[in-house]
């Protein structure tokens, strides 16, 4: 019976993976064992002739009588979508700072008014600037105002009915955002930008309203400026 | 890639002139019969355009390709009856040394005897001598651990040589 150690070698040679050490303890028993060549030599010839195997054309229409048979699905790349989030995030935050830097060029000091405002992913070097933690009821959990390059950022880790929308407001500025506890999984966080809201030192209410009705309300603290 | 991710089905039939030929040969080579490996090699593209969205790029397409149409074509086999298949313990009537075929005719008894190995054994026989993959790839392939890659083939290989001497191949 030939020993499982020198099999494996014989087999590790004839796939290429042999180092030098184990091709020199192949090589001395090999020439110490007749029977053990016999079996190298049959495998090298069997692994020759299986290489030799020629391939097969595939048949003639193989390729087109797929191309027919393919399902009318548009295809969507999961791979890349939190790369695509991350783009369409930067495109909406680049579209509210924008506007809303024309907004307040164009518009100048206003009553108060109130806009939607899209979500945003916040930026890894965003800073922390003030954060309150909202008791357990209608709307729980924490909302924490960030700085995220040149505006502020509202992030909302709350628990609330699907039914509650927030309303945001500082120096006579109103921000909605409809929905909050909309298609998200629980536990996971909602951000928005504050485009042109309170930079120096103003507070911003936050108001939670199911319908007419207040459920919830936080303050948080601008940084202050010069 | 992306192309064919975003459902653009001309990219699609370039990757089908690239691949179809080695996913129709491994199918068989698995399978034996052209017919079956035809609608392997069919089911195996149709299931990949269908799942692009899962396809990952820092992986190999290849490998994936390859596991969806060794997995097709193994489910294949077992929807199929079996066929006798040979554990290396069996001892067949040896024939004499005139029985001994040409390099011509060795092919055929290869395929023959391939037949004859259980279906994982014959996958890693496919893998590395038709597809001539490393064992890495086929692990990457088959699911399984590199080690267990090697113990496979070795056995694949023992029991396709001691096949071939019972044929008088050898």
């Amino acid at each position: 019976m030939t020993d499982p150690g020198y099999l494996e070698l014989i087999h590790a040679e004839i796939d290429g993976e042999l180092d030098a050490r184990q091709r020199a303890e192949l090589s001395r028993r090999l020439l110490a064992d007749p029977a053990a060549r016999s079996l190298r030599d049959d495998f090298q010839r069997l692994c020759k002739a299986l290489d030799a195997v020629a391939e097969v054309e595939p048949p003639p229409q193989l390729r087109e009588s797929i191309l027919a048979a393919l399902p009318p699905l548009p295809v969507r790349r999961a791979w890349y979508a939190p790369l695509q989030r991350w783009r369409y995030a930067a495109m909406v935050a680049g579209v509210v700072a924008a506007g809303a830097l024309i907004y307040e060029t164009v518009r100048g000091p206003m009553p108060a008014t109130s806009e939607v405002v899209g979500t945003i992913a916040l930026a890894p070097a965003a800073i922390l600037v003030d954060a309150v933690q909202l008791a357990n009821g209608p709307v729980s959990g924490r909302v924490s105002l960030y700085r995220d390059r040149a505006m502020l950022a509202l992030r909302f880790e709350v628990k609330a009915s699907p039914a509650t929308g927030v309303q945001i407001t500082s120096a006579g500025r109103t921000l909605r955002v409809d929905h909050i506890g909309q298609d998200r999984p629980p536990g996971t966080a909602l951000t928005v930008a504050l485009p042109g809201i309170a930079m120096r030192g103003q507070s911003v209410q936050v108001t939670f309203r199911a319908g007419d009705r207040t459920v919830g309300t936080a303050t948080l603290r601008a940084p202050g400026g010069p | 890639m992306r192309r064919c991710q975003d459902g653009d089905r001309e990219a699609f039939g370039q990757l089908i002139a690239r691949y179809q030929k080695p996913v129709f040969n491994a199918a068989l080579r698995l399978l034996r019969n052209p017919e079956d490996a035809r609608d392997v090699a069919q089911t195996t593209f149709l299931k990949a355009f269908e799942h692009l969205a899962s396809y990952e790029p820092r992986f190999k397409f290849y490998s994936w390709i390859y596991r969806i149409a060794v997995n097709e074509a193994l489910d294949a086999l077992g929807a199929k009856k079996p066929v006798e298949e040979i554990s290396g313990e069996e001892q067949d009537e040896a024939p004499g040394p005139e029985r001994r075929v040409e390099s011509e005719q060795m092919s055929r008894a290869i395929e023959d005897a391939l037949m004859r190995i259980k279906p994982e054994f014959r996958a890693v026989m496919v893998l590395r001598h038709f597809m001539h993959l490393s064992y890495q790839d086929m692990s990457d392939i088959l699911l399984i651990p590199e080690k267990t890659v090697k113990s496979r083939l070795y056995t694949a290989r023992q029991l396709l040589r001691d096949d071939l001497a019972r044929q008088g191949a050898f």
